[in-house]
């Protein structure tokens, strides 16, 4: 499913990232499946008056859920625009979602300027086209909405309905609710359980008939004698048939959605936020993202309010340039060396590139590379599931993911030829192997300059990168040329 | 449920509290009459909380009552169909056992007893599971669910249930 690759790159999300990304994969398959189960015969209450006959909303419940499962925050006239919808129809449906207490909504009247700090704000996290749409927006002033799905809500809401409709039919079932009968012995006469008080004697503990005196029998245990005698009894028989079937029905067809419940049940579930707060932290990341280059590996390390957060990054992909860049690790290593530090074990996690000084131990250096090549090579495995999902951030970030490993590649390749003489030259030049400074925990400046000497570079990798991108990520090859212009904004930002 | 409504009420008082003490006697006259009945329509009537309105009196002929309609608020106690109620047992016999819920009497019939629950007779019938955990005796408090109700013009009678989820003794006498 794409929403797996799309939460697991969406790195202002990190603190969800390294919570599990499966666990929004989850929550949203559980979410589809139920939006699948219920919603797919939902016409909204409109359609039923004969004067809005004219358009046919079936499944249209299905396809903006899908979408919402695809979003955060949006604003509705923007998701009417991506779904090609009509505003008024979207919003016919959207209704029906909050009452059913699937989405939330908020209302704000705002100007062109808070509409423009949630276009920033979506910028920075949503796949959504900025460019020409701030200038429609300037001109407005009015009431916005906004949607966003409720995750906690939904797995709630769904738990209780499931558990509304079994128990309807168990207690009908186990004529839990029924009012007791009871008839008499000896003359016939019938009394219910509102009766009791009446009936009771104090002789015994039986009840017994007002007008004889006889004693009372609940009438439930009448059934097997007057067996088919009476019309009324066959009918009750084949309803609690019906009920039967129909429970068992329900058990079969939610199997799929209760499994699904279960598997989500311990894990946390993703929470937005209200839009405010959405906003003002996606903005910051977006602000994080403007002012670094490589706001990809920048953003892992911010958390929810954009406080950095050295050890919550998940598979990242850092390429160190040893190979080609010895004289800029040169300048470097007289600055960096002495900001090396053993990181404790628990702080290292399988993307992050260290070095074995910094693991506490003490190697050849040419062997981290192996390291951190396996990595991409198994973030870009974990990335073949999710490949036909195309957004336009996914194809951005995918695209930065395969120069990067392409990237790697050749300095590998570059590398092999001549390994023996460069490791001579890197024990030389810096004994602390300050070529493996680039980790996740370290501060934009480094990231900054780094980023200068990445784009000297570029041109480099771009001649050769076609072949890579097919040898390297055999899966990503169609996705990537299709992106040749992403390469201009990349560049320029 | 427990409402704090507005009722009115037709007052007649006789010559000799006409005086200065007129109202006070006319009030704790209407707290006599109308506190602890039953009407279909409200319910229990539990207290007299204000008087929101006396009338001008109508003198009867012949007789010298005086009669003033009364606007009163009252709290009143009506049991609907699906609530849950705490009620004390009263009575237990192998057909069920009955509780009162203040002035509300309600009977569970052993169907809607778990089913876990055997009636044991003897010189405390009660019911009991079959570890003897719990035991539902005279005097146990219940939690249970109002499933069915008969309202009369002038009486209240619910059947309930402990058949369901969180419902049961609450506190054994025995215990405590």
């Amino acid at each position: 499913m794409g929403l797996l690759y799309r939460h697991n790159g969406d790195t202002s999300y990190a603190s969800w990232a390294s919570l599990g990304p499966l666990t929004l994969l989850q929550v949203a398959v559980a979410e589809t499946q139920s939006a699948r189960a219920f919603y797919d015969d939902l016409t909204s209450k409109g359609e039923n008056q004969p004067k809005s006959g004219r358009s046919d909303n079936r499944g249209i419940a299905v396809v903006i859920l899908d979408a919402l499962t695809r979003r955060q925050w949006v604003r509705e006239e923007d998701l009417a625009k991506d779904l090609k919808l009509h505003t008024k129809q979207l919003r016919r449906t959207l209704r029906f979602f909050e009452e059913e207490k699937i989405i939330t909504r908020e209302y704000r009247r705002e100007t062109a300027k808070g509409a423009k700090l949630f276009s920033a704000a979506t910028a920075a996290t949503v796949d959504v086209q900025l460019t020409g749409k701030e200038g429609e927006e300037k001109v407005k002033l009015h009431t916005h909405s906004y949607c966003c799905l409720d995750y906690a809500q939904i797995y709630d809401v769904v738990r209780y309905r499931i558990h509304r409709m079994k128990k309807l039919l168990k207690d009908e079932l186990d004529n839990k609710n029924t009012i007791e009968e009871y008839i008499c012995t000896k003359c016939g006469k019938r009394y219910n359980a509102l009766d009791a008080l009446r009936l009771v004697s104090f002789e015994d503990d039986d009840f017994h008939c007002e007008s004889c005196n006889g004693k009372l029998e609940v009438e439930s245990d009448k059934f097997v004698v007057q067996e088919g005698a009476d019309g009324d009894d066959n009918a009750r028989r084949r309803r609690h048939e019906k009920l039967k079937d129909m429970l068992q029905k329900m058990e079969i067809q939610l199997k799929p959605l209760m499994d699904q419940l279960s598997r989500v049940k311990d894990l946390p579930v993703p929470e937005f936020g209200s839009l405010l707060a959405w906003e003002a932290r996606a903005s910051a990341m977006g602000r994080a993202a403007n002012g670094d280059m490589s706001g990809d590996s920048k953003i892992s390390q911010l958390g929810y309010n954009g406080a950095p957060m050295p050890y919550s990054g998940d598979t990242k992909v850092v390429v160190d340039f040893n190979g080609t860049e010895g004289n800029r690790h040169d300048v470097k290593s007289e600055t960096e060396s002495t900001s090396l530090k053993v990181l404790p074990p628990w702080m290292i996690k399988s993307g992050m590139v260290l070095t074995k000084e910094q693991r506490g131990e003490v190697k050849e250096e040419i062997k981290m590379n192996g390291t951190s090549t396996s990595s991409s090579a198994q973030y870009s495995d974990d990335k073949k599931s999710t490949v036909d999902h195309d957004d336009k951030k996914n194809i951005q970030d995918e695209y930065i993911k395969a120069y990067y490993a392409a990237l790697l590649k050749q300095q590998h390749e570059l590398e092999a030829s001549s390994k023996q003489e460069l490791s001579n030259t890197l024990a030389a030049n810096d004994p602390s192997s300050s070529a493996y400074n680039r980790q996740v925990g370290l501060k934009s400046k480094h990231e900054e300059d780094d980023d200068g000497t990445d784009w000297e570079e570029a041109p480099v990798a771009g001649t050769g990168n076609e072949n890579y991108k097919v040898n390297d990520l055999n899966v990503q090859a169609d996705v990537v040329p299709a992106d040749d212009d992403e390469d201009v904004d990349w560049e320029e930002g | 449920m427990f409402f704090h409504i507005v009722l009115e009420r037709n007052m007649q008082l006789h010559p000799r509290y006409f005086g200065r003490n007129l109202r006070d006697n006319l009030v704790s006259k209407l707290m006599k009459d109308v506190e602890g009945t039953c009407s279909g329509r409200h319910g229990f009537v539990v207290a007299v909380t204000g008087i929101e309105n006396i009338g001008k009196g109508l003198i009867r002929d012949g007789t010298g009552f005086v009669t003033f309609p009364v606007k009163y608020q009252c709290v009143v106690f009506r049991p609907f169909k699906g609530e849950i109620l705490e009620a004390v047992v009263t009575m237990v016999n192998k057909m069920g056992f009955f509780a009162e819920a203040g002035p509300v009497q309600i009977f569970v019939s052993n169907h809607l007893i778990p089913d876990d629950m055997e009636f044991q007779s003897g010189d405390m019938p009660n019911y009991t599971t079959s570890d003897g955990s719990v035991k539902i005796q005279k005097d146990s408090e219940v939690r249970l669910k109002i499933i069915g109700t008969r309202v009369d013009a002038t009486e209240i009678f619910c059947i309930g249930t402990i058949k369901d989820d969180f419902l049961g003794v609450i506190n054994d006498p025995a215990t405590v």
